[in-house]
């Protein structure tokens, strides 16, 4: 019984760190630059929501949102001030550019807030749930049923919709987008926004029922690498899946070899797959 | 002529240097910029020549600490007989890393070094075999010339320049032979690459191992002049970053840019951390991560590309 | 000339997903030809072309090269198998000069460094870049860089070359003397492969024209007979032809 409530839980978990990582994968298969600063957006958001809080009393129904709004803009004007400027470059100066980003983020963040972690009251969103002798958080229940109907929300968006198509049309052959009258610099502007309102939102429904540090998006970066990685280049149906299964071999890790080396298993993972099945489980080969 | 003269007297002002400061300090600052350089000029040669940018080499940097004071502990031998165990460790770690990578395109190379960095120091400042997070000491008192224990920092900054001059004299035969053309070529396309005959592979792997080495040799003699080791030290991200900052900083894929970095950087960096003790910490990363994000936005040739405007002529 | 071909490709295929890019389609190369591909835009004369030289892998047929087996080979064991190629939109090693971009090539046959650059000056020299040798490749033109990525290629002392849309977006009197250059290279003895679009070119050039519609080969022979053929002839014109007369 305990195992089945650790496997929720990571499944909970899981589908929050889809919803990061499918910004990440939805910019790295618009234009092949990776975010090195991707669970340090993640780590901002976590502290608008918190500002939300403390600052403007605002309920998770309003800082969540504005969490995704703040992180929309920081996205676009990422892509306008930094990544459209190196994107074409050399790939040192596009590897750099994010890192740097990372580290920048990261550190004025200590700057600012210290190294100590907070956290928002777990009044916020309250309570326990009883399914069937499973009991469950209501704050993770919330988080994680929020972010799988927006992972699905974002699949719907670029497959069926006609944005979504002009997107993708972008990803697959930019010039051939712009003959057929798609400006590719919009959309992948848009693409950063809406990678980075994923990041939004995800950290709004972190920050729920995790502590909040400036070094916590460097865990998440990495969950976000090995999510990408083994979803597939560019696939958010990809991310879906392996975003839930890391968040179940992360608990059940932390479960049965100990909380210190949940990353660590996460990490060997990625290096595994890279050796047995470097598309991912759904990537093209 | 005249430009074999200049470089002659800038070494040999460069050597005479600490000599003459006479000040304990700025003798240190002086062999950790050797330090320094060795190790980014080691990650030049694949983040730099061959345009695969590692951001885990600390890996490699701390396979090398850890051996040098490991093999101390365990045998009582002078901590300096660990470096070739510690190359041989980083050489199997750079396997694990590029053989899958390398194949794959574009940043899947990156994003492994960070996560195989990260992966060996959690488990090692949770493993008691070397240490946890105590870390590992050196000798406490030299025993013999052998542990290369010396209370002023002049020996060591010339132990480092001659690594330093080894390494860079490899470098210079690598960047004029066949190698060097065929490393600026897959960083440049490795699709034209493969057209002309390169194999891509084999080249990308050898560089690796060439630098990865490289790096656990600085390891190691950074554990020889410290003596001690523990995860954050010689396994944190802090090391990776400073050798893609200081090498990008002087100008990557050239000889001479990583020491121009290590020159610039170290001393800015030492001089910080004595105004403001440990706190400058955070402050550090800060001023690394703005200038990290300038140099690739606005000169990704580094600064060497101001001196000289042509990249390197060698042919 | 010898009766074996050098090269001999049978029933490429190459699909992506559903898509059959390149179906069944064959050609064999005598030493010494020079062989246009021609076919309307999307025919997969490209793709055909780039299973040729390695830089995709068919998903059917057999490809022989000089009597060795090429067909999963990756591309950098066909340029060491002498088969050499330009790409459709150049790509030359743009921070590094002229010369060296061509040294690169050189350096596939010979380790030294002063071989290698020789032999780099003597392609400079053929293909009449000589002039050039010390400038960044970044900074050329797309006549130049067309020119370079020959002089590299030549740089591997192929003996087939596969030129892809080498003249396309020259003016008139560089398509000359691009011509002049291939004729040039011919003469050293070099099998040649071209596609092109510029039927003149292939008119000019070729002894032998291979033509692709919607993946396969639908007719082979020389440049004059072929662009008479009806079914050519309704390959480039049938699409628009039947645009034009479709009711409305």
């Amino acid at each position: 019984m305990i195992l089945l409530q650790v496997v929720v839980g990571g499944l909970l978990l899981g589908a929050v760190y889809a919803l990061f990582s499918s910004g990440l994968t939805l910019i790295w298969g618009m234009m092949n630059v990776v975010n090195f600063a991707h669970g340090d957006f993640v780590m901002l958001a976590m502290y608008v929501a918190f500002l939300g809080y403390t600052v403007l009393g605002l309920g998770p129904a309003w800082f969540i949102p504005l969490a995704a709004a703040v992180m929309f803009l920081f996205g676009l004007l990422v892509y306008f001030a930094l990544i459209r400027h190196v994107s074409r470059g050399p790939m040192l100066a596009q590897i750099l550019s994010t890192f740097g980003l990372a580290l920048l983020l990261r550190y004025s963040a200590f700057w600012v807030f210290s190294a100590n972690f907070v956290t928002l009251p777990d009044t916020l969103v309250g309570g326990n749930f009883a399914i069937g002798g499973l009991r469950l958080q209501a704050s993770r229940l919330v988080a994680g049923a929020t972010a799988l109907l927006l992972t699905i929300g974002l699949d719907l968006l670029l497959t069926r919709t006609a944005l979504g198509g002009r997107l993708l049309a972008v990803a697959e052959d930019r010039a051939a987008a712009q003959l057929v009258g798609i400006r590719p610099d919009r959309m992948q502007a848009l693409a950063w926004g809406i990678g980075a309102a994923s990041t939004g939102i995800a950290g709004g429904l972190i920050a729920l029922f995790f502590y909040i540090s400036p070094t916590v998006g460097e865990s998440l970066a990495l969950i976000a690498f090995v999510t990408v990685c083994l979803g597939g280049f560019g696939s958010v149906p990809g991310a879906l899946l392996a975003g839930l299964a890391i968040g179940v071999i992360e608990s059940l890790s932390a479960y049965l070899i100990g909380p210190v080396y949940q990353d660590v298993v996460v990490y060997a993972l990625f290096v595994l797959v890279l050796w047995v099945r470097p598309q991912g489980l759904l990537g093209r080969a | 002529m005249s430009r074999r003269f200049t470089a002659l007297v800038v070494v040999a002002v460069l050597l005479a240097a600490p000599l003459l400061l006479g000040n304990a300090f700025l003798q240190r600052v002086a062999a950790l910029v050797m330090l320094a350089a060795i190790s980014a000029s080691a990650w030049n040669l694949i983040g730099g020549y061959a345009g695969q940018v590692s951001i885990g080499h600390a890996v490699f940097f701390g396979a090398g600490a850890y051996s040098a004071l490991l093999v101390y502990k365990l045998t009582d031998w002078p901590p300096i007989a660990g470096a070739p165990v510690g190359v041989a460790v980083s050489l199997l770690l750079a396997c694990v890393i590029g053989l899958p990578t390398f194949r794959l395109r574009g940043h899947y190379f990156s994003m492994a070094t960070i996560a195989v960095a990260e992966l060996i120091r959690i488990v090692v400042s949770n493993w008691q075999f070397v240490g946890a997070a105590v870390g590992l000491m050196g000798p406490a008192v030299p025993r013999s010339l052998a542990d290369l224990s010396f209370l002023s920092p002049l020996p060591y900054f010339y132990l480092f320049a001659a690594v330093l001059a080894v390494l860079l004299f490899l470098t210079w035969q690598m960047q004029r032979s066949r190698m060097g053309f065929y490393l600026g070529a897959i960083r440049a396309g490795e699709r034209a690459a493969l057209s002309l005959g390169v194999p891509v592979l084999r080249y990308k792997l050898l560089a690796l191992l060439l630098s990865a080495g490289f790096t656990a040799l600085a390891g190691s003699l950074y554990a020889v002049m410290v003596g001690f080791v523990d995860a954050e030290s010689a396994l944190g991200i802090l090391i990776s970053v400073q050798m893609v900052i200081i090498a990008a900083l002087g100008g990557a894929g050239t000889l001479f840019g990583p020491l121009l970095g290590a020159a610039i950087l170290i001393p800015l960096q030492e001089t910080t951390n004595a105004l403001f003790g440990g706190g400058g910490t955070g402050l550090t990363y800060i001023v690394y991560g703005a200038i990290i994000l300038l140099i690739a936005r606005f000169r990704p040739g580094g600064l060497l590309e101001l001196l000289h405007w042509r990249r390197r002529r060698v042919a | 000339m010898s009766p074996e071909p050098l090269l001999e490709a049978t029933g490429i295929g190459k699909a992506f997903g559903a898509f059959r890019a390149v179906d069944d389609a064959g050609l064999a190369v005598r030493e010494g030809e020079i062989v246009g591909l021609i076919g309307p835009n999307g025919a997969g004369k490209s793709t055909f072309f780039n299973c040729l030289a390695g830089d995709a892998q068919p998903t059917a047929g057999r490809i022989v090269f000089a009597g060795k087996d090429v067909t999963r080979a990756p591309a950098d064991a066909h340029a060491r198998a002498g088969i050499a190629r330009s790409f459709q939109v150049p790509v030359t090693f743009e921070d590094m000069t002229v010369l060296e971009n061509v040294m690169v090539g050189a350096f596939l046959r010979q380790s030294h460094r002063n071989d290698a650059r020789a032999r780099a000056r003597e392609m400079l020299e053929a293909t009449g870049l000589t002039r050039l040798a010390d400038t960044r490749a970044g900074s050329l033109g797309t006549p130049g860089r067309k020119r370079l990525e020959i002089a590299r290629a030549l740089a591997t002392e192929p003996r087939l070359l596969l030129l892809d849309e080498a003249l396309a977006g020259l003016t008139p009197t560089e398509v000359q003397e691009a011509i002049g250059l291939v004729r040039s290279i011919h003469a050293r003895g070099i099998t040649l492969i071209i596609v092109e679009h510029i039927m003149e070119v292939i008119l000019s050039l070729a002894e032998r024209a291979v033509v692709f519609n919607q993946g396969r080969v639908i007719a082979e022979g020389p440049p004059r007979a072929v662009v008479d053929d009806p079914a050519v002839i309704e390959a480039y014109l049938g699409r628009s032809m039947r645009r034009r007369t479709a009711p409305p």
